[in-house]
């Protein structure tokens, strides 16, 4: 680490952790407005329909029901269309239905029971259209269209040796391209030439507070109280789809109950204010955990990789395909495309790297933001890879990951920022940690034992990214920070009031996280690609040093001195040997109330064409896992018995949640590895329900689980920098390279169930 | 529906309501009396949000009935502390950072304070047992079974 920063060493428990352990935190779940109704929403049976005709009169007789909702009214919006750089998802289905749960029409009504009825009332004709439920299918000559006609929004800028094509083909969204050297050629010449290809599965977030909303609608302004992650971009989507200024629309945000991307962008925002709009009324609609499994995934992938290494195992050029299940509409999935095309690469040294990837329509669920972000399908894809090349030329995988990974200051690729992680030496430890180094291997029998590596890799922070921050000092020293990054369960508050509370030289619990409000919290990009310590924490830092500055300037005018020979600590400012109370000096300047310190603060990521996706990375994120399993090769068991995963925080400002991060993501991951899958029969869903779509519990815990987090510096405040990503990245490729260590069965698709275990190891045996 | 009327007592106090006989003590707890501390993710007895004691015995709020606890004793999340004073639990929850988002904690402090009640010293094996009845989608769950280690502890001394 680097400059004279106090270290956090000290663990401090969560500012949130009192009200969340009592109960008394409060949700967007359990806000109640006066008048509020109660809407549901009525879903589309269907995969791909013409929306025929809607007939709610019965609907709209039922005593109670205050509105009814429908494509007809969505059509009359200034915009009705929502999505991240390509917009294509209607407030509410307009002419089609795209997927089996898009939503057709809803109902508010003065309660729950009551909106449920009257949906039952509504009968909507459909001419049936057909599905295309698969990536091949989609792309298939002559496959059925999702949409007629281009959609609204443009490319995301991409850098001057990448591409970036808005709808380059029927049912392909979107395609980013990206090319360093010439990797044809480099793979022409090079000794071996490796093809693999590898099959991503669809998950759900599954956070356990639903979606959920309250809008207040008038003709002066809209009032939304939102489980959303990112409060300003909601603010600028509903100023534009209602065709208000930004000025009278208002967000308010509450703890959230996790998310994990899927309460990013927009979701039901816009149809709770049309609802409320046309109802008068507050309006609160409150997903079912049903609903929210039929909202959003993420993506399943397809990815084709062409690796070339040299006889003696040096990686020379990869050339890869991605195809990502963008589902019905577009929701993130432009950025999430550019994501796992440009990270596909790896932790690795390339001569060339060619990247084509494409998010194409499907009529399923429409996939978007997952922490990892694209992240988790090229490390899955890539880790596998480079373990199964390894194996193939007789190279023990952790020499062969040694001889090509990248050292600390080399590029991820020319123009991007260097690597700021020690790679091989945090590889070595985890190796140390789950027995891949002191391998004892079972007794002989039909139970295998393996163990299985894998560097996972992805920016932080944020292509671009900028941040406000603003701290407000009270005479009494007590402050109050106001920033947008939403507490979703990650720490950040926590976090974000220790940056200001150490530059500011106050106790932590002085410090009180504001509530978020875009009418007084200055703006940021959103809770996502783990920016909030790092972005917003530095907007943090220069707004605490900006109050700070503002007091010591204030203090030596008083004391008739230069700010420079005056020491503050603990809201006193100490001359010499005299100690001199700031809260006194207020008093006796100012009288009255007093007065506050209000610092302000920005974080901005600069963009430079010249980098591959348009901004160097801020920061980078690996996560090194190792796994040891055991196999059943007669059963097709797999059975995690040590799970080790570290990532980097830079310099931990919250300790404690750092580990946090890590290890629940490591979770997430786990599950997903092994036997969590969102599952359609066809067209249609089979386990979108919570019975039967199955999340890791507590006893599907590996026997040995151990998350750590090392400290390598980075460019945030303190040298600090995002974590909350992490875990997510290369569990599956180290638990897919140990069942392969353990019984020299290669699984190329998640989850790693007992059927493909078995499929794998009749494949090895030659049988068919 | 004609409604039920019931006496039950719930952190302590003791309530007289007259309730519609398909309501359940979630909306009950959080509607009626504010404690809006028993969370409802699933609705449907999955994954153990909405976790309250009766008669010391962890049930899921969300499909219990409220016309079953007449004569009952409901124990909530705001009926665990005392005073200012945080349980033994909840303490080693703060400090074994064993939550996130919180939204599942209240349910899973209710959990474990029942499973210490019958197991004042469970093994690890014992303690994930238990925890699976509440389903934590941020953690990871290993925290949480370090910070029962600790509330054990802290109970027995």
């Amino acid at each position: 680490m680097d400059g004279g920063y106090p270290p956090f060493r000290a663990p401090v428990t969560a500012l949130d952790g009192p009200a969340k352990v009592t109960g008394a935190a409060r949700y967007t779940f359990d806000i109640s407005i006066p008048g509020m109704l109660h809407a549901k929403v009525l879903r589309s049976p269907h995969p791909h329909a013409r929306i025929v005709s809607i007939d709610a009169s019965r609907a709209e007789e039922l005593p109670g029901v205050a509105a009814i909702v429908t494509g007809a009214d969505a059509i009359k919006l200034p915009d009705p269309y929502y999505g991240v750089a390509i917009r294509d998802q209607p407030v509410i289905a307009i002419d089609k239905v795209r997927y089996v749960g898009d939503m057709v029409a809803a109902v508010a009504a003065i309660d729950e029971e009551t909106a449920y009825r009257a949906l039952t009332l509504i009968d909507v004709e459909y001419e049936l259209l057909a599905p295309v439920t698969t990536i091949e299918d989609a792309l298939a000559e002559g496959a059925p269209v999702l949409f007629d006609a281009p959609v609204g929004g443009a490319p995301t800028k991409v850098g001057d040796k990448a591409v970036s094509l808005k709808e380059p083909r029927p049912n392909i969204l979107y395609e980013f391209g990206y090319r360093d050297g010439d990797a044809a050629s480099v793979l022409a010449a090079s000794d071996h030439v490796f093809e693999d290809r590898f099959v991503f599965s669809r998950i759900n977030h599954f956070h356990l507070e639903p979606y959920v909303n309250i809008a207040q609608a008038t003709r002066d302004g809209i009032e939304l109280w939102s489980c959303n992650q990112d409060p300003f971009v909601l603010r600028n989507d509903i100023a534009r789809m209602f065709g208000r200024p930004a000025n009278a629309v208002r967000i308010h945000t509450a703890f959230v109950g996790g998310g994990f991307g899927g309460k990013s962008f927009c979701k039901m925002e816009p149809l709770v204010v049309l609802l409320a709009l046309k109802a008068g009324r507050p309006v609160r609609l409150c997903f079912s955990m049903d609903e929210g499994l039929l909202t959003l995934t993420k993506h399943a992938a397809l990815l084709v990789l062409k690796t070339g290494v040299t006889a003696d195992g040096r990686l020379t050029a990869r050339h890869s395909e991605i195809f990502l299940d963008a589902g019905a509409y577009s929701d993130a999935s432009v950025t999430t495309t550019i994501k796992a095309g440009y990270r596909i690469g790896g932790p690795y040294r390339w001569k060339a790297l060619e990247s084509h990837s494409y998010a194409v329509r499907t009529t399923m669920v429409p996939a978007g933001s997952f922490r990892g972000f694209g992240g988790t399908q090229a490390s899955f894809a890539g880790e596998s890879q480079i373990d199964m090349i390894a194996r193939r030329l007789g190279i023990d995988p952790i020499e062969f990951r040694r001889k090509n990974l990248l050292t600390r200051e080399e590029p991820f690729q020319p123009g991007d920022s260097p690597i700021d992680s020690d790679l091989p030496a945090v590889l070595d430890e985890v190796a140390a940690r789950s027995g891949y180094t002191r391998r004892a291997p079972l007794p002989a029998g039909p139970k295998k034992r393996g163990w299985g590596l894998a560097i996972g890799l992805k920016d932080g922070g944020g292509t671009g990214n900028h941040s406000q921050a603003l701290v407000k000092v009270l005479p009494s020293g007590r402050a109050i920070l106001h920033a947008a990054t939403v507490e979703i369960g990650q720490g950040a508050t926590t976090a974000l009031c220790r940056i200001a509370a150490e530059a500011l030289g106050l106790p932590l619990d002085w410090v009180r996280y504001g509530d978020i409000d875009t009418e007084h919290t200055p703006l940021n990009n959103g809770t996502h690609v783990s920016c909030a310590t790092a972005v917003t924490g530095l907007a943090v830092e220069r707004a605490a040093a900006d109050a700070r500055r503002q007091i010591m300037e204030f203090a030596g005018k008083q004391l008739d001195c230069g700010p420079d020979e005056l020491v503050l600590e603990n809201w006193s400012v100490r001359r010499g040997n005299y100690a001199h109370p700031v809260d006194q000096l207020i008093g006796d300047y100012y009288g009255g109330a007093g007065t506050e310190f209000i610092g302000r603060g920005t974080a901005k990521i600069e963009f430079d064409p010249k980098a591959p996706i348009a901004a160097p990375a801020m920061f980078w994120i690996p996560c090194w896992v190792g796994a040891e399993v055991e196999v059943d090769t007669e059963t097709g068991k797999v059975e995690v018995t040590r799970l080790v995963a570290a990532a980097d925080s830079g310099t931990s400002i919250n300790p404690l949640a750092c580990r946090g991060q890590v290890e629940g993501a490591v979770l997430q991951a786990y599950g997903q590895s092994l036997f969590e899958e969102l599952r359609y029969n066809g067209p249609n869903p089979v386990n979108a329900t919570p019975l039967s779509y199955r999340v890791p519990l507590a006893t599907d815990l590996p026997k040995h689980y151990e998350g750590f987090v090392v400290e390598h510096g980075g460019p945030g405040p303190f040298g600090a920098k995002g974590i909350g990503e992490a875990g997510m990245l290369g569990v599956a490729a180290a638990i897919a390279n140990a069942i392969d260590d353990a019984c020299g069965a290669r699984l190329t698709q998640i989850p790693f169930t007992a059927e493909r275990v078995l499929a794998a190891l009749d494949a090895k045996r030659g049988n068919p | 529906m004609k409604a039920v009327d019931l006496s039950l007592t719930v952190n302590g106090r003791h309530y007289r309501l007259s309730v519609a006989p398909r309501r359940v003590l979630a909306d009950v707890l959080r509607e009626e009396l504010y404690l809006t501390g028993c969370k409802i993710g699933c609705d449907q007895a999955i994954c153990g949000a909405c976790t309250v004691l009766i008669d010391d015995i962890p049930v899921t709020a969300c499909t219990t009935f409220a016309f079953e606890l007449d004569g009952k004793r409901v124990t909530t999340i705001e009926g665990v502390a005392e005073n200012e004073t945080l349980h033994a639990i909840q303490q080693a929850f703060l400090e074994h950072g064993g939550f996130q988002c919180g939204f599942c904690t209240p349910g899973m402090v209710l959990s474990v304070k029942a499973l210490l009640a019958r197991h004042p010293a469970p093994d690890e094996a014992l303690i994930r047992c238990w925890l699976a009845a509440n389903i934590c989608r941020c953690t990871g769950y290993q925290m949480i079974v370090e910070a029962v280690q600790a509330a054990a502890k802290a109970t027995a001394a």
